[in-house]
């Protein structure tokens, strides 16, 4: 049946990208992720005024581009790994998977569709982004600099990570159920990961008891490993990348990002390929 | 479905019990061969010391700096998360030869040489200087000859201010006999005949440690091997480090330390020219101005204490000499609103219950007796500034503007944070034109 159909039909790929995000702009869920990021950005920009009121003066790079922006860019990729998460194991589970590749549907081509799907999704919100930020420097003076547009940019390289992810563990899991909660685990598992191995890092090993100080060891080997799987690592090289300035930096995670993302789609289609359409 | 839950709350439990675990513990000491540095830092030396859990030592390059090992008690100090050396109860020197060692071929044997440190401006002037064998033991005589010169002056003042008591002693009583005799005096006549009152002699200005034996190191940038040989040619253990020999990525460029007046202790660095001053409502700044060097964030910070954090990737700017032959502009554009001159300020408590100070100019004529608390130019800013366009920059005496000294000035609209919230829900608003879009077409 595959044989029939091209590796990447972009009629296929075209519809199946329309139907789908046409499906997310009519729900409420992409507008209410962004008010919360936007909310949450707002609460930080509030105390950064705060700060600035307190003592009349705060000596900052742009603060736009840096702890005022990743935040909300945390919060939007998490929405979007969980859309991409269900989003395989939902067409999977109602059957529709079957329907589809009855048609003019091959792996490549559905996996592509989707992953195109939440891109677009977040240039929307891409948009959303510029108009926030503008009304907030008008509102503030804060200023909207190249670089809030240059973090703005390599956003969309470091969401990209996280949507082919969300896509490669949907790719895996039969059930919607189950991808969200591999989701939710896999990133809160992530974050405590990231700090965990700070708090142990901040530990003396000479004061660890035995049984900590060998957790120690293992978690810094388990971060070293997670380092180019995760996608949370990725998104912190990306905000270091901006907060430095290096446009080496800069431009290395650009690349980084694409590499993971090319990565995991193709073991995303691979996987559906492997697993069937009923998995 | 259940077992995915089991999974988690495990992992999580786990996560948690650690965290639990790992609270408060006896520090325990141990023996450690460290090395104590005194290294150049770009405008001065520094002391520091490197115990085993640093593998590495940083260098300034093509400048001396002196290492010594040590056998000493460590100990982790929770407060600052660092490792402390307990030299006053255990400092016993590791005799032998520093080796150093390139690509693992060795490239000088050092034996220790006398050194010590000289303080041209003193002990807390801001430049010092590493001098090596007879220069060290010459500076040092130097400098006990000038204390002892002082000693000297000091016992002869002292001698000098009993004497003038008497003579002062004498002179108001006979003053008060010819009073009482029924002469009268000028306050001129008596402010020219009292006893002068000797002055203090003055300290020595410079300062020069007592030499001590340290390997003096200077070498070109570079990665090498220290380790220690004993005198039966035997690697004393834990000798062993690396050693990273670096220098500046770019130098001379414009840094600025600014001290807002209200709240003058709490002093901002302002190194890179890409930082924004942000200011809101009135205020006073004053700004210091610094020359300054680039640095890899890792490699310095490791220079000043081997156990600092830093990044490799990161670059950081050190203030080198203090800028002062310049006068601070103030710019809209290309129209100057100021042009401040470097002044000296003090700063005085306000008296009385209410808390708080005051930040006057200095003036030798009123205020003798006392030292200016610091200087700098100081910029005014009004709240009834406009919000944008604004910058400082340096202007030389020669004229033109000194190299990386310009940054941007922006006054914050504080009063809006609120609205930042009703921004925040814009997005809905579009969700809710899209939502009844669609039901009108759906729903003719």
């Amino acid at each position: 049946m595959s044989k029939e159909k091209g590796f990447l039909s972009t009629k296929t790929i075209k519809v199946l990208t329309r139907r789908d995000l046409g499906s997310a702009l009519h729900g409420w869920g992409i507008y209410a992720v962004t008010v919360i990021s936007f909310l949450l950005s707002s609460f930080f920009l509030g105390r950064y005024l705060g700060g600035i009121r307190e003592n009349n003066i705060r000596i900052s790079p742009d603060p736009l581009s840096g702890f005022f922006f990743f935040p909300s860019v945390i919060i939007i990729s998490f929405y979007l790994t969980v859309l991409s998460s269900v989003s395989v194991s939902r067409e999977r589970d109602q059957g529709t998977l079957e329907i589809l590749f009855y048609g003019p549907v091959n792996s490549s081509a559905f996996i592509f569709s989707k992953y195109l799907k939440e891109m677009l999704t977040y240039l929307i919100i891409v948009v959303f982004f510029f108009a926030y930020f503008w009304g907030v420097s008008g509102l503030t003076n804060l200023g909207f600099s190249l670089g809030l547009v240059k973090a703005i940019f390599l956003s969309i390289f470091l969401v990209s990570c996280w949507i082919s992810f969300g896509l490669f563990i949907s790719s895996l899991t039969s059930r919607v159920r189950n991808s969200i909660l591999w989701v939710v685990g896999v990133f809160g598992a992530l974050w405590a990961l990231y700090f965990g191995q700070g708090l142990l890092l901040s530990l003396s090993t000479e004061e660890m008891p035995a049984f900590l100080s060998y957790m120690g060891g293992a978690v810094s080997v388990i971060y070293q490993a997670v380092w180019w799987i995760s996608p949370l690592s990725y998104l912190s090289r990306g905000m270091d990348a901006v907060n430095v300035g290096s446009l080496w930096l800069y431009g290395m995670s650009i690349l980084y990002s694409i590499i993971y993302s090319v990565v995991l789609i193709i073991l995303s289609i691979f996987i559906l390929k492997r697993k069937g359409v009923r998995g | 479905m259940r077992k995915i839950v089991i999974f988690w709350g495990v992992f999580f439990g786990l996560l948690l019990y650690l965290q639990a675990t790992s609270m408060a513990q006896t520090p325990i000491m141990s023996e450690q061969l460290v090395y104590s540095l005194n290294v150049y830092n770009g405008k001065g030396y520094g002391g520091a010391f490197t115990p085993q859990t640093e593998d590495t030592i940083y260098l300034m390059a093509d400048k001396n700096s002196a290492i010594f090992a040590r056998t000493t008690l460590v100990y982790f100090w929770p407060i600052t998360a660092k490792f402390m050396a307990g030299f006053q109860t255990l400092n016993e020197e590791v005799v032998g030869t520093l080796e150093i060692l390139k690509g693992g071929k060795l490239l000088k044997s050092l034996k220790p040489q006398d050194n010590s440190l000289y303080y041209p401006e003193g002990y807390w002037g801001e430049t010092s200087v590493l001098s090596i064998d007879e220069e060290a033991r010459t500076y040092y005589e130097k400098y006990k000859k000038a204390v002892d010169e002082y000693y000297q002056k000091i016992s002869e003042f002292y001698k000098a201010r009993i004497e003038h008591r008497k003579k002062m002693d004498e002179f108001l009583e006979e003053i008060k006999k010819r009073r009482e005799a029924g002469e009268e005096f000028t306050s001129e006549e008596i402010e020219k005949s009292i006893p002068r009152e000797p002055k203090p002699p003055e300290g020595p200005k410079f300062y020069t440690t007592e030499p001590r034996q340290d390997y003096i190191i200077n070498l070109p940038v570079g990665t090498y091997r220290i380790r220690i040989r004993a005198e039966d040619g035997t690697i004393i253990q834990d000798s062993q480090k690396n050693l990273v020999v670096f220098t500046s990525r770019r130098t001379g460029g414009t840094g600025y330390e600014i001290i807002p007046g209200n709240r003058w202790t709490m002093r901002e660095p302002c190194d890179d020219p890409a930082r924004i001053i942000y200011a809101a409502g009135k205020n006073a700044l004053y700004f210091n101005p610094f020359t300054q060097d680039e640095y890899n964030e890792l490699y310095y910070n490791k220079l000043e204490d081997p156990q600092n954090p830093g990044r490799v990737e990161r670059w950081r700017w050190v203030h080198i000499t203090p800028i002062k032959d310049v006068t601070l502009l103030f710019l809209k554009g290309k129209e100057v609103l100021q042009r401040v001159k470097r002044l000296p300020y003090s700063v005085k408590q306000v008296p009385g219950a209410t808390l708080g100070y005051d930040i006057i100019e200095y003036d030798q004529e009123k205020q003798p007796y006392e030292k200016p608390t610091f200087e700098g130019y100081k910029l005014d800013l009004s709240p009834t500034l406009e919000n944008t366009g604004y910058q400082i920059n340096l202007e030389k005496k020669t004229g033109g503007f000194f190299k990386g000294g310009k940054r941007e000035v922006r006054l914050v609209r504080k009063e809006n944070s609120r609205l930042l919230y009703a921004l925040s829900i814009f997005p809905l608003v579009i969700g809710v034109v899209v939502f009844l879009k669609r039901r009108k077409r759906l729903v003719p």
